[in-house]
């Protein structure tokens, strides 16, 4: 129609855009697959596998035992005897009991055997707070893969990017570790805030690891974050606007780290804001905040960490949303690095 | 614009072990207003009771209305947005 105004054609939820780069991908390549708790007739309890049964069935769509060992285990052997694994953990916090075969295994066997083998998998997994699920179902820990050398990390915040990084990372011969918050993927009974939901192209498209996004840019102030707080990020930099220049900038993938992106960044502001919903100690703020300092000491005038604090995280709804940071504990922040 | 519309239908897609449900809410939708939309594709998801479904489009055109927003609840029977055809 001539004068209709052209608007997106679809819009996507991050869970669907998940779903969409999957189910392109196994139909593209018989060798990839999918496997976990609940991911066949249930499609995920974060729908991230929603509808991938009725396309390709049980033999590529693998409900498996509440056995994170067993089951992490032999998504690698398949790996490594040529099969492209999509390997769900439901939670990012049931990851202790597998990780030997995550970290000694899925991360260490390509050098190991001196790349006589191969690992191209992608252990998917739900992470975050927000909906009382308490201090075992609702960690990020996202420091804690990025720790560990062998494996990469990606984190989406958006529908668009969600799609790009799954077709990156099922492509990667690399094992890569994909973590989606769940209050970001736009399902019924936990609806995503405003942000995540994005035109997504009918095209695959892939996203290079290492390229963070400046979702935001600005003069006065950086702030650099990841998942969830992209959105309460840009909220705050939104409500400081015309009193603060804020730059939000989204890592998209921890491993590998978009280091220069950070540098080029505070070498404008002179100050940084890192804003992450893991614990406080030993995690990805202060590995920005070491970076920021070895690559721009001289430039960096004040930093501040927004963060989970060092405790389990509550049941009480008061109490999680006291401990999760918030719009206003950025804009907070944002405001003392300028003071 | 012809003026006439089609309208998208929560009845249509109501499924027959919820006769009983009267209401249900918006969780999504995949178009804004303005966007060219193809019958059959998505371009809604509603809840009931615990129940996601998703909304194809009735006919192939432009979604020129949409009457119950994203997170709005709605009864069983209401218009959720207009179509006008091409």
């Amino acid at each position: 129609m001539s004068d209709s105004e052209t608007a997106p054609e679809r819009e996507l939820t991050m869970s669907r855009a998940i779903v969409d780069a999957i189910a392109s991908e196994m139909r593209a390549n018989d060798d990839v697959f999918v496997m976990g708790e609940d991911v066949a007739d249930y499609g995920g309890i974060f729908d991230s596998t929603e509808g991938l049964l009725e396309e390709f069935g049980r033999e590529k769509i693998m409900d498996v035992p509440i056995s994170e060992t067993g089951f992490i285990g032999a998504a690698v052997g398949a790996a490594q005897v040529g099969m492209r694994p999509i390997a769900e953990l439901m939670f990012a916090d049931f990851f202790g009991v597998g990780m030997d075969q995550i970290y000694n295994q899925m991360a260490k066997n390509t050098y190991m055997s001196g790349s006589g083998v191969r690992v191209p998998m992608v252990l998917m997994t739900a992470v975050g707070g927000t909906y009382n699920d308490a201090a075992q179902h609702s960690q990020t820990l996202y420091g804690t893969f990025a720790h560990l050398p062998g494996m990469k990390v990606v984190v989406p915040s958006t529908a668009a990017d969600a799609k790009g990084l799954m077709h990156a990372a099922i492509r990667d011969d690399d094992p890569v570790v994909y973590m989606f918050h769940k209050r970001l993927m736009g399902i019924g009974w936990m609806p995503a805030p405003d942000g995540p939901k994005t035109p997504v192209s009918d095209e695959d498209y892939t996203i290079e690891f290492g390229n963070a996004d400046i979702k935001r840019r600005g003069d006065d102030v950086t702030v650099v974050t990841l998942g969830l707080h992209v959105h309460r990020a840009l909220e705050a930099a939104n409500d400081l606007d015309g009193e603060i220049d804020t730059e939000v900038i989204d890592l998209r993938t921890l491993v590998p780290l978009d280091t220069e992106t950070v540098l080029e960044s505070v070498r404008k502001t002179g100050r940084l804001v890192v804003v992450d919903e893991d614990y406080h100690s030993f995690g990805v703020s202060g590995e920005i905040v070491a970076r920021a300092a070895e690559g721009g000491l001289d430039d960096l005038s004040a930093v501040r960490r927004v963060t989970m604090p060092d405790t389990p995280i509550p049941y009480a709804r008061p109490l999680e949303q006291e401990v999760n940071p918030g719009a206003d504990d950025i804009a907070d922040a944002i405001r003392g690095v300028t003071e | 614009m012809s003026g006439d519309t089609i309208p998208v239908d929560s009845e249509a897609v109501w499924p027959a072990d919820a006769e009983d449900v009267e209401e249900a809410v918006v969780s999504n939708w995949f178009v804004r207003e303005g966007a060219a939309v193809t019958q059959g594709d998505a371009i809604a998801e509603i809840q009931i009771e615990k129940v996601s479904i998703d909304v194809p489009a009735p006919t192939t055109g432009t979604l020129t209305d949409i009457v119950i927003s994203e997170h709005d609840e709605f009864r069983r029977g209401s218009v959720l947005a207009r179509i006008t055809p091409d």
